[in-house]
């Protein structure tokens, strides 16, 4: 398994336990007001910290481990597989920021416009480092 | 015509063939032709050709077509033409 395999396996982990822990505790009693909105804002602190701190972490291990593997530039098929996996991640992003719209012009403001956006960011996300991980695993 | 000639041909092909995912419509023989060169590792090769250990393996399996200019590296690294490093087979 190459260098950037390894990372994208932990950036799927640390978005997996991030972002859980942020949807499994945010306080959707109150997302529709000014404190849900500051409460969502908050929780960004702990959710970049959970997301932050095993892949430097786990970076510097593996990079410690196989200095040669984590010098390595990108080669063509790493590109490709960066880019097929970007692509995808366009649509969940396109979709959700419409979704946005709509719930904002729907007066679901505050605290949903906010996790709205971060949920979109995570679904593209996931849909990123996921299937470049399946590209990765098949080869191409 | 040696042995591991027709061991490394014969691996490759059934190799690709019994893959169901993505396939390259070509062979080749890079596992031959690294074993002929004093068992050549992959990474070696990579080393010389500018791409992954990774890279390589899934070019040997078939899972992954090279640009052009990876195919000739490759060819160049074994003093070998393109056409005998890579054989088309789909019709």
């Amino acid at each position: 398994m190459s260098f950037r395999e390894k990372i994208h396996w932990i950036a799927l982990v640390g978005l997996l336990s991030a972002f859980g822990w942020y949807f499994l505790n945010y306080p959707w009693e109150i997302a529709n007001s000014p404190k849900g909105m500051y409460t969502a804002v908050w929780m960004l602190l702990p959710v970049t910290i959970i997301f932050l701190v095993p892949m430097v972490a786990g970076a510097a291990f593996f990079a410690i481990r196989s200095p040669k593997d984590a010098d390595l530039k990108e080669d063509e098929r790493e590109k490709g597989i960066h880019l097929r996996g970007t692509h995808l991640a366009y649509y969940p992003l396109a979709i959700g920021v419409q979704l946005n719209i709509f719930v904002l012009i729907n007066g679901f403001n505050y605290g949903y416009a906010v996790t709205i956006l971060i949920a979109t960011l995570v679904i593209a996300e996931l849909i990123r480092v996921g299937s470049q991980l399946y590209y990765y695993r098949r080869g191409y | 015509m040696p042995n591991s000639f027709a061991w490394g041909r014969s691996y490759i092909i059934i190799g690709v063939a019994t893959d169901p995912m993505a396939q390259t419509p070509f062979t080749n023989d890079i596992r031959m032709l690294r074993f002929l060169a004093g068992e050549m590792t992959q990474g070696d090769l990579g080393d010389k050709v500018g791409v992954t250990r990774q890279t390589i393996a899934a070019i040997e399996q078939g899972k992954y077509s090279p640009s052009l200019e990876v195919a000739f590296r490759i060819a160049h690294v074994f003093g070998k033409p393109l056409e005998e490093v890579f054989q088309w087979q789909q019709d």
